[in-house]
């Protein structure tokens, strides 16, 4: 039974392989859209950078409220201010991609 | 720090939200002098966004602050996570709209959703001119 699966599994494997045959050959004059797939990754990075940054100060925020409740005023707006300052910055990134892709 | 301080640093987010209509609404009458109807209608929907997002902001910060301390009036979880979820849902729909209905005004939301930033920062230069008028 695992002999039979692993035949069948390669003839699709096989078969995945042939299927670029068959596709459509480059147009002529046709060239890359570079700023298209760099903005695709910038955006994913600025994201991902932003996301690494609010999670760490939300990780210290709590910690320092969990140690220190009486500090909830200062801590909560220092969080506050940092989450909006940060996620302003993938929107920096965002605008960015609109003004070069449009 | 001493409570007089205390109650200025407290009614900062207040003050953020009063400078971001101030900006915002003198903003808009300039776009609109300058870029015309559509433009200026984009920046007043960003606007808008802009300020539910930052109000939504802060409330998930306090629920969140509520569960850290165990204090207040707890929130349910599932509430907490979905408004925080739903902020970037109403951005992403405002910009698809207005994209779809004229491209030029996604200027103007794009523009309008970076009011939290000019607001934080006239809070910032308002907190150093009262640290040096007390003479601190």
């Amino acid at each position: 039974m695992r002999r039979t699966l692993s035949f069948i599994f390669m003839a699709l494997a096989v078969m995945c392989f042939a299927v670029p045959v068959f596709a459509q050959g480059e147009a002529a004059g046709s060239v890359t859209n570079w700023v298209a797939i760099t903005s695709g990754f910038a955006m994913a990075i600025a994201s991902a950078v932003c996301g690494i940054g609010q999670s760490k100060a939300t990780a210290a925020a709590c910690e320092g409220l969990a140690r220190n409740p009486a500090a909830r005023p200062g801590i909560q707006l220092a969080l506050i201010l940092g989450l909006a300052l940060i996620e302003s910055l993938a929107l920096y990134t965002l605008v960015i991609i609109f003004a070069k892709v449009k | 720090m001493t409570r007089s301080s205390d109650d200025f640093y407290s009614g900062a987010y207040a003050r953020i939200v009063r400078f971001m209509l101030a900006l915002g609404s003198s903003a808009a009458i300039a776009v609109l002098l300058r870029f015309g109807v559509a433009v200026a209608a984009g920046f007043v929907v960003g606007g808008a966004i802009a300020i539910l997002n930052f109000h939504w902001l802060k409330r998930v910060v306090s629920a969140l602050a509520d569960r850290a301390t165990v204090s207040g009036e707890r929130q349910s979880s599932k509430g907490v996570v979905l408004r925080f979820l739903l902020r970037y849902f109403l951005i992403a729909l405002g910009a698809y709209a207005i994209f779809k209905i004229s491209p030029d005004s996604l200027y103007g939301l794009l523009a309008g959703l970076f009011l939290p930033v000019g607001g934080i920062l006239i809070e910032a230069v308002y907190e150093l001119y009262a640290a040096l008028r007390r003479g601190v």
